[in-house]
């Protein structure tokens, strides 16, 4: 009997708690990669300040982006992030509104390429990374994005699938190196085409990539800088390209849904993840690589980031808007040319 | 059985609303996708589908490697199954248990042992090159080879249960009976253990090839996107373009072939008894 009232008093008491806590709610949607330590790094300490409740929801790009859609009368998210490309499409289809940066007391401390990456301050950039390709240094020396279809590398080489984050980038870079940077990438697209034989996989995962490289299956691939982690500690001598042509990448974007109400706290959640101690902390995690250029880690955290201003310089990046308009294109060619 | 009808109707409501509401209807829904298009309904997606070459390409390629990985293991399940049949009791459940084994194994885990073992540096590799066999290792890992001996292993067991439950019906002293008759092992084979276990061959049959055609694991990882199969073509169309309409295409297409193989092997059953 005593149990029973305990409980019955302990449901009343949490309904009552809870019930307070929701008077302020910021529903958020984001990648599910490491959410314990979003929780304990940014979300815990952001309910603490705000006095309010974090939703989150987790997914990959198109779910999440199936969901802002769906719901766009009425909608549940308040802010997402997503990749820029990704983000632009949703800005495109008035899912979107623009950020008022003005109310960012932050972003002026972000790199260049991180404040306005799709125009209109329809997203801000709050993490990015490099692309270029990790290799075996005791097989070959990589100069140039062109030697990943050199003779020494047939049939010990794998690219990533033209539908990855990391396909297009590379394919850009190869071109790149060929002399071509038309973004259509016909050129890239049929050199591989015409050595796809030489080519051992096109990878989808860079899970997946590194066990091939530890088993010695490769011995190169373009690889993202947040997977570098798992091949440089593989056990076998492993670099990292720093090609003439320079590295590519990607970045991911803060979002705002369009009328969703919820403007003023979205925007000081936003501000609360771009500040330098937030994105100190989540640097010295591994977990995201800081687009906030007042951020300063070890040499040996930096090692397995996208960081300083020295190298955000080499990047080369393709414009979301060019994956958005050119993708369907790449992937035709991509199909009659490569995987046929 | 029932005393009237009502009984049994009522008996059977249940499982038929559940699997109305959560099977058949969800399932029309998905399928009905590909033949709605802004002006009405047409076959169109199935039209365009078919003219691209990359989908040939999958599609027979698809045929292809379920249709050799069901006949490999018909030949394969007989004479297992025919051994394990012979096997005194005791050893025939542990044999059972052995043919078993690799089903309640993750198939995840299995197919990344397989990446392992048919590497250039695996098991496979070293020993052809330890016998001399070759110099530089073979390249097995990404090609339809190795697609087809993942599906092997995975599937060979519903096979060997297959056609190991249906040796054990057939009457003990048939073949005895056919080799003091004069028979030699192909004709008890083709005229007496074939006509007498064919109902376990179409069953077998059909598990093997439907499964072999609808798996993804398998051909995602041992295969990749060099060797696309139906089913990693569906997935691929799904997350990367969100194009839900070749995707109910493919998974009709599936759905049709996994149809027409149990019915074609039926007839095939049925042909051979009425002769």
């Amino acid at each position: 009997m005593l149990k029973r009232s305990l409980m019955a008093g302990a449901a009343v008491l949490a309904m009552t708690v809870s019930a307070q806590a929701a008077d302020k709610t910021l529903t958020i949607s984001v990648y599910s990669f490491s959410q314990d330590a979003f929780k304990e790094l940014v979300y815990t300490p952001f309910e603490a300040i705000c006095g309010c409740d974090i939703v989150v929801e987790t997914g990959n790009s198109i779910e999440r982006m199936a969901k802002i859609e769906a719901n766009k009368d009425a909608p549940v998210i308040d802010m997402a992030v997503l990749s820029a490309h990704d983000a632009l499409g949703a800005a495109r289809k008035g899912l979107l509104q623009p950020i008022d940066t003005t109310a960012l007391t932050n972003y002026d401390k972000l790199y260049d390429i991180a404040k306005d990456p799709l125009g209109d301050n329809m997203g801000v950039g709050y993490t990015f990374y490099a692309t270029s390709i990790a290799y075996r240094s005791d097989k070959v020396t990589i100069t140039s994005w062109a030697d990943l279809l050199s003779p020494e590398l047939a049939g010990n080489v794998a690219l990533p699938d033209v539908t990855t984050n990391q396909g297009p980038p590379a394919l850009y870079m190869l071109g790149k190196a060929m002399g071509d940077t038309d973004p259509s990438l016909t050129k890239p697209i049929e050199a591989v085409g015409e050595k796809v034989d030489d080519i051992v996989t096109f990878y989808v995962r860079s899970s997946q990539l590194a066990q091939l490289m530890q088993q010695e299956e490769i011995w190169a691939a373009p690889i993202g800088r947040f997977a570098w982690g798992s091949f440089r500690d593989n056990g076998l001598p492993m670099a990292w390209a720093e090609p003439v042509e320079g590295q590519t990448g990607g970045m991911n974007v803060m979002v705002m849904t369009a009328n969703n109400g919820n403007e003023e706290l979205a925007l000081q959640f936003m501000d609360f993840w771009l500040s330098t101690e937030v994105q100190t902390k989540l640097a010295e995690a591994l977990i995201d690589s800081p687009a906030n250029s007042e951020v300063e880690v070890s040499d040996e955290i930096a090692a397995n980031l996208t960081y300083g201003a020295d190298t955000v310089a080499t990047l080369d990046l393709l414009s979301p808007a060019t994956i958005l308009d050119m993708r369907e294109g790449w992937l035709e060619q991509w199909n009659s040319k490569v995987v046929q | 059985m029932f005393e009237n009808r009502a009984i049994g109707v009522a008996l059977v409501l249940p499982a038929a609303l559940f699997a109305a509401a959560l099977f058949f209807l969800p399932v029309g829904i998905l399928l009905s996708e590909a033949f709605r298009t802004e002006t009405g309904w047409s076959a169109w997606a199935y039209v365009e589908f078919f003219q691209s070459p990359r989908n040939q390409t999958v599609f027979f390629r698809t045929l292809k490697l379920a249709g050799l990985v069901a006949l490999v293991s018909a030949v394969i399940g007989y004479a297992a199954a025919f051994a394990i049949v012979n096997l005194p009791p005791t050893s025939r459940g542990r044999m059972f248990g052995l043919v078993m084994l690799p089903l309640m194994i993750s198939p995840v885990a299995r197919t990344y042992a397989w990446l392992v073992i048919l590497g250039r540096t695996g098991f496979v590799n070293q020993f052809l090159v330890n016998i001399g066999l070759t110099d530089t290792p073979f390249r097995i890992l990404f090609t339809e080879t190795a697609v087809f001996i993942g599906l092997l292993q995975l599937f060979l067991p519903l096979m060997i249960i297959s056609l190991v439950s249906a040796m054990e019906n057939m009457p003990r002293d048939a073949v005895s009976a056919a080799r003091i008759l004069g028979a030699n092992w192909f004709q008890v084979f083709w005229r007496v253990i074939l006509p007498l276990t064919r109902e376990g061959l179409v069953i077998g049959g059909t598990l093997v090839f439907t499964g072999s055609m609808t798996a993804y694991i398998t051909p995602a990882i041992l295969g990749g996107s060099k060797v696309l199969m139906l089913e990693t073509l569906l997935y691929q169309r799904v997350t990367v373009a969100n194009d839900f309409v070749a995707a109910s295409v493919i998974a009709m297409i599936l759905i049709v072939m996994a149809f027409s193989a149990n019915i074609l092997l039926k007839r095939i059953a049925t042909a051979r008894k009425t002769r």
